[in-house]
C-alpha cells in the first residue's frame, strides 16, 4: 500500500518554506554573503577577522539564510545581500542556453529553493531571476521524468547526482510510480512478506534461547 | 494510489463464466447474481470468477476483445495513431493480467495476447509521457484525457501532479504581490 | 442451502428502496466515488456520514445473518467475499480523511470553528475528536521536545501558519457524470487569454481542483 501512518512535511517550493519540514530547516542554514549596512554594536565577536568589540559598517561576511532574512528591511538598511553566483547573470546565460548541462546538485543543492527565497531580498535582477528558475525547470523536466521512468531496478546515483533536491524529489515520485506498477505486474504485490521487524524480534528470540 | 487498488476496481468487472454446479440466485449488497446453473453462461463480477476458478467450479470465458486478431488491430492503430485510441475496457491490463494469471487454460493463445497488450501498454505510455512533457513545456491549463485508463493515469500521476505543483508555485514567484510568508515571523514573540 | 439467506437478502433490498430511493447497490456506488473523490483531492471533503452508517448498517445485517447458516453453505463463501471488499473500501476511505485530518489539522479545525450554524461540518463527530486530539497532542510533543526550552518569548508556535495549507491550486484528473458548459479556465502565463470549456459527458480531463471543485461535491465530476 503506498499509505503511510507517518506524513513527513514537504518542503515548501517558491516563496514559501514549510515550518516542519526537515528540507526546508537545511534549506533556511544555506549561507549567503552579505554586507553589513551599519554598525552591529558589541557583536565583533561572531567575526573572526577582526579583533574589534562592534561590526562595523561595511563588513563583508557570511550569514546564513534565515538570518539575512530577519535582519533584512527595505525601509532601514542593516545588511545587503549579495547574489551568489549561480543566480548572477553569467550564470542565468547558461541556463537559458541548455539547463541540461548544469550539475545542480554541485550548484545547489537547493538551487530552486534558494533562488525563490533570493527574491525576499528586493535586487533589480528579481523579475529574470524567477524566470531563469521557471525555465530551467521546464528544461530539465523530460530528462527527470525519463530517467525516473527508465531506471528501474537500476542504479540511480548516477541519474540522481545531477540532480536539484527538488527534482530528486520528483525523481523518487515517478520512480515510485513505476515500481509500484511493475511490481504489480510481477505480481510481487499480492505476495505477503514478513515485516522486518518481525523477522528480527525471530532472530533474538534465538540468540536468547542460545544464550 | 497504488496499482492493487485500481485492480481491486477491476474486480468489480463483470465476465461470464460457465459453471459446473447449481445454486439459486445470491443476493449480494452491491447485487443480484446468478442463478448458477451447469453449463450455462452466467455473468459474475471478476472476483468471484476467479475465486470459482481456483476451486474448480467454473470455466472463464474471456471477453470478446481478448483475441489475437483484434488485439493486433487495435495494436496498429495505437502505433499509427498519435492520440489515444479508445481501449476494449477500461481495465483492459488488469483484466488481461488476472485473466492470464488465473485462468490461461480457457484463453486460446494466452502467450500472444499477453505480449500484444503489453505493446499496446508501452506504445500508450510512450505517448503519456509525451503529451506530460508537452503539458508541461507549455504550461498548459487544461488537458482533454478520454480513453486513458486509471492504470495510465496512475503510472505518471504523483510525478506529474507534483511537478505541476513546483511549477505553479515558481511561476507564482513572478508575481511579486502574492503573500509573503515569512518563516523568521512564524514563531510569535 | 439456506433459505436466511435468500430471504434476508431480499428483505434488505425492500427495507432500504421503501425508506430511501437509494438501493444497497446504489449505496455501495456511492461510498466507492466518495472514497475516489477523497483519495485524489487536495483538500478535506465533507464527510459523508449517512453513506458510512447505512454501509455500516449492511455489513452489521448480513454479518448476523451469516451467523446463522451452517458450516460449508456455499452461498456464505460468496457473501463473506463481499463483505471483506466492501470493509476494505469503506476502511480505505476513513483512512485516507484521517490522513488529511492529520496532514492539515490546524486548518482543519479553523473551517470547524468558523462555521456558520446550520452549515454543514466537514467532520463527523469522531473525525472533530480525533482532529482536536492530535492538535493538542503534536503541541504537547513539540512543547516537551524542544519550545520549554527556548527563551520564553518564543515559546509559542502558530500551527495554522507552521502547517502548510492544502494546495487547491494542484491539478486533479477527472471523469465528467454530468455534461457541464462553460467552465472558465484560467490562464498559466501571462500571454495566455482564459477560455472556457465544456465538459461532456464520459470524458475525462486534467486540471485545476479550484476550477471544479464545487461539481465533486454536487456529483457532477468524478475524480480519478
Amino acid at each position: 500500500m503506498d499509505t503511510h501512518s507517518y506524513l513527513p512535511v514537504q518542503p515548501g517550493v517558491g516563496m514559501e518554506e514549510s515550518f516542519l519540514s526537515l528540507d526546508d530547516i537545511l534549506l533556511s542554514h544555506e549561507r549567503l554573503p552579505i554586507r553589513t549596512e551599519c554598525v552591529f554594536p558589541r557583536l565583533g565577536f561572531l567575526e573572526r577577522s577582526n579583533d574589534t568589540q562592534d561590526i562595523p559598517e561595511g563588513t563583508k561576511m557570511e550569514l546564513p539564510l534565515w538570518l539575512s532574512k530577519g535582519l533584512y528591511e527595505k525601509k532601514r538598511r542593516v545588511l545587503s545581500v549579495d547574489l551568489p553566483k549561480v543566480y548572477r547573470e553569467g550564470w542565468r546565460t547558461v541556463f537559458n542556453a541548455d539547463p541540461n548541462v548544469v550539475d545542480l546538485h554541485k550548484m545547489g543543492p537547493y538551487y530552486y529553493g534558494l533562488g525563490s527565497q533570493m527574491l525576499h531580498f528586493d535586487s533589480p535582477e528579481n523579475p529574470e531571476i524567477g524566470q531563469t528558475l521557471l525555465q530551467t525547470f521546464i528544461g530539465r523536466f523530460r530528462r527527470t521524468m525519463d530517467s525516473s521512468q527508465n531506471a528501474y531496478n537500476e542504479d540511480t546515483s548516477a541519474l540522481l547526482e545531477r540532480l536539484d533536491c527538488l527534482e530528486k524529489a520528483l525523481f523518487r515520485s515517478g520512480q515510485s510510480g513505476l515500481n509500484g506498477f511493475q511490481s504489480w505486474e510481477k505480481g510481487q504485490a499480492s505476495q505477503l512478506t514478513a515485516s522486518s521487524l518481525v523477522l528480527n524480534y525471530r532472530k533474538r528470540k534465538i540468540t536468547d534461547v542460545q544464550l | 494510489m497504488d496499482p492493487a487498488e485500481v485492480e481491486f476496481l477491476a474486480e468489480k468487472e463483470p465476465v461470464t463464466v460457465i459453471p459446473n454446479f447449481s445454486l439459486d440466485k445470491v443476493y449480494l449488497i452491491g447485487g443480484d447474481l446468478g442463478p448458477f446453473n451447469p453449463g450455462l453462461p452466467v455473468d459474475v463480477p471478476v472476483w468471484l470468477a476467479l475465486n470459482l476458478k481456483q476451486r474448480q467450479r467454473c470455466r472463464i470465458v474471456p471477453p470478446a476483445w481478448m483475441d489475437v486478431e483484434k488485439l493486433e488491430e487495435l495494436r496498429d492503430l495505437e502505433r499509427r495513431e498519435e492520440a489515444f485510441s479508445p481501449v476494449p475496457s477500461p481495465y483492459y491490463m488488469e483484466l488481461t493480467k488476472l485473466l492470464l494469471n488465473y485462468a490461461s487454460d480457457n484463453i486460446p493463445k494466452a502467450d500472444e495476447i499477453r505480449t500484444l497488450v503489453k505493446d499496446i501498454w508501452d506504445t500508450r505510455i510512450a505517448k503519456l509521457r509525451l503529451s506530460a512533457d508537452s503539458f508541461i513545456s507549455q504550461m498548459e491549463a487544461h488537458a482533454k484525457l478520454d480513453n486513458l485508463t486509471l492504470m495510465e493515469i496512475n503510472t505518471v500521476r504523483v510525478f506529474l501532479l507534483d511537478s505541476l505543483n513546483c511549477m505553479y508555485k515558481l511561476r507564482s514567484n513572478l508575481q511579486p504581490d502574492i503573500c509573503n510568508c515569512d518563516f523568521f515571523f512564524f514563531i510569535s514573540y | 442451502m439456506s433459505d436466511a439467506l435468500s430471504d434476508d437478502g431480499s428483505d434488505i433490498n425492500q427495507d432500504d428502496s421503501q425508506e430511501d430511493t437509494m438501493t444497497p447497490a446504489e449505496l455501495i456506488v456511492k461510498l466507492e466515488e466518495a472514497w475516489l473523490n477523497e483519495k485524489f483531492s487536495p483538500e478535506l471533503l465533507e464527510n459523508k456520514s449517512e453513506v458510512v452508517e447505512c454501509v455500516m448498517e449492511q455489513l452489521t445485517h448480513m454479518e448476523a445473518n451469516l451467523q446463522r447458516v451452517k458450516k460449508g453453505d456455499a452461498k456464505a463463501g460468496i457473501h463473506r467475499m463481499e463483505i471483506d471488499r466492501i470493509r476494505f473500501v469503506l476502511s480505505s476511505y476513513l483512512r485516507s480523511r484521517l490522513q488529511k485530518i492529520e496532514k492539515f489539522f490546524p486548518h482543519v479545525l479553523e473551517r470547524e470553528k468558523s462555521r456558520e450554524d446550520g452549515e454543514a461540518s466537514l467532520l463527523s463527530p469522531e473525525e472533530f475528536a480525533f482532529a482536536k486530539e492530535y492538535y493538542a497532542n503534536t503541541e504537547t510533543y513539540l512543547k516537551a521536545v524542544a519550545l520549554k526550552r527556548m527563551p520564553p518569548n518564543l515559546q509559542t508556535v502558530d500551527m495554522l501558519k507552521a502547517v502548510p495549507e492544502p494546495c487547491l491550486d494542484s491539478f486533479v484528473f477527472l471523469r465528467v457524470k454530468e455534461r457541464q458548459e462553460n467552465i472558465l479556465v484560467e490562464p498559466e502565463t501571462d500571454d495566455q487569454r482564459e477560455y472556457v470549456v465544456d465538459l461532456e459527458e464520459g470524458s475525462q480531463h486534467l486540471m485545476r481542483y479550484r476550477t471544479i471543485a464545487p461539481l465533486i461535491s454536487s456529483g457532477a465530476v468524478q475524480l480519478i
